[in-house]
């Protein structure tokens, strides 16, 4: 690997990693939220999180590059706090991110939320745990494999994704030149032998990946 | 617990914006967002700049009318060399350029090539389109300006109604010439300096049937690097670089008379 690949490769474990994190910050809250909603509403707003699987990732590269632009209002905002304009920034493809890879963090830990059931919890407020300590003793490690397998893939979702921020990243080597946007610019450039072998440890790690999420899931069944 | 998650969160939002000051303000190469076209000659050319000024450099290659827009939303480039003198003149109307930073660095040639058949020639073009097969790459005439003079072209020879429907339409001309190099596609209209670059044939268009390719460099407003930026375009004008981007199969100010 060149070193304009190594720093592509850099710049997406940075993006994915920072991606997660956020995402699991915000995805929690709100796959919690959702699970132990009642009302019918809930389907709307189940409906917005799934959003970004079905959507092209150009339609959310739109918007998001209309939202980002210097001339909008969070673009102004953005400019004014950090003194550098949003689009076509690293920040600009983290939210991307976030946003594109929502569904694959919230709806395993919804899922998982849901079948907790209330015993656990209604014990565990009857000998007085808060509701923030409820979760962290009781929730958090009873659905660990869940919040395994939710990390994982909204890493890996975050790794493969390409339109998103082609629209809003640009193409800026140590910015936002991630992996998938330096094999397509190696393809272009007729650099097969680089494309290639980016694309087969993107497609090993890729593998790699998905097979321990998916073995984490067989045990949890399994036992 | 609460105070903590909500720490844990603030913290993260903030590396997220003080990661982008820093990045800024850190000692930065300077950016040259260049046509799919040029690029890889740009990229011959840079060593020596670097050997000469010092100056470490970035390229970002794309589709003229892309880079335009992507200019318009606030990419943070320093200089911009485009496949046409459209977009450049629209910065500079929207006031989006250090003004008298327009300056002309080539003229490209269109060229029509196949790997299959190096010898077909641009005035055979509408024997082998009659028969069956049509498929011709060319550049978005939209966004690429190559692909824009190759349309006029085939407007001009009568082709286009017909082969309209059969083009193979590449988002760049690095694209479609990357689609004709790997046989892909029968044949396409590529820039006459990736010919030059990898030393292949094919046949020159003849220069009355476009209208000229006037390749024109911009120093962005936003830039922080304004000396270094004009450094570059004094580089690229100078008679030296212009005579090597002349041997790379463009027509320079030198040449473009004859």
């Amino acid at each position: 690997m060149i070193d304009a690949d190594l720093m592509a490769l850099f710049t997406t474990l940075k993006m994915a990693t920072i991606s997660t994190i956020i995402l699991l910050l915000l995805g929690t809250p709100l796959a919690w939220w959702l699970a132990n909603m009642q009302s019918k509403v809930k389907v709307i707003f189940e409906a917005i999180v799934a959003l970004p699987i079905i959507l092209p990732p150009t339609v959310l590269g739109f918007y998001l590059l209309i939202a980002f632009a210097p001339q909008s209002t969070l673009g102004q905002l953005w400019l004014q706090l950090t003194g550098s304009p949003l689009a076509f920034s690293f920040s600009a493809i983290v939210i991307g991110s976030v946003l594109y890879s929502l569904p694959f963090v919230v709806q395993p830990l919804q899922r998982a939320f849901e079948q907790l059931g209330d015993h656990y919890l209604e014990a565990a407020t009857m000998l007085g745990a808060k509701p923030l300590d409820r979760f962290f003793s009781i929730v958090l490690p009873m659905t660990k494999a869940s919040f395994i397998t939710a990390a994982s893939l909204g890493f890996a979702h975050t790794v493969g994704e390409f339109g998103i921020v082609l629209m809003i990243g640009g193409n800026i080597p140590d910015q936002t030149r991630v992996l998938s946007i330096a094999i397509f610019d190696h393809v272009e450039a007729f650099e097969y032998a680089q494309a290639q072998a980016l694309s087969l440890s993107l497609l090993l790690a890729s593998f790699v990946l998905l097979t321990l999420v998916y073995l984490l899931n067989y045990k949890k069944v399994s036992r | 617990m609460l105070i903590s998650y909500l720490r844990l969160f603030l913290l993260t939002f903030f590396t997220l914006i003080l990661s982008s000051i820093n990045s800024t303000q850190a000692a930065q190469p300077l950016r040259i967002a260049v046509s799919s076209n040029f690029a890889p000659v740009l990229k011959q050319l840079l060593p020596e700049f670097n050997q000469q000024t010092g100056v470490a450099t970035q390229i970002i290659s794309g589709v003229t009318g892309g880079l335009y827009q992507q200019i318009k939303y606030g990419a943070p480039y320093d200089v911009f060399l485009a496949a046409d003198s459209l977009r450049p003149q629209k910065l500079a109307q929207e006031n989006l350029i250090i003004p008298h930073s327009r300056k002309t660095y080539a003229f490209g040639q269109l060229a029509l090539y196949s790997a299959k058949n190096p010898k077909l020639s641009w005035h055979n073009l509408k024997n082998i389109t009659d028969n069956k097969s049509k498929r011709l790459a060319i550049a978005n005439p939209k966004t690429a300006p190559y692909g824009k003079a190759a349309q006029q072209c085939l407007i001009k020879q009568g082709l286009w109604e017909q082969l309209k429907n059969h083009l193979i339409i590449g988002n760049n001309i690095g694209q479609t010439f990357q689609q004709v190099r790997s046989q892909a596609v029968t044949m396409g209209i590529v820039a006459y300096s990736q010919l030059k670059l990898n030393k292949l044939t094919g046949s020159l268009l003849p220069k009355n049937c476009y209208s000229p390719i006037k390749q024109q460099l911009v120093i962005l407003k936003n830039t922080s690097q304004l000396e270094k930026s004009q450094q570059f375009s004094n580089f690229l004008l100078s008679s030296k670089i212009q005579q090597k981007i002349a041997q790379f199969g463009y027509l320079t100010k030198a040449n473009t008379d004859d």
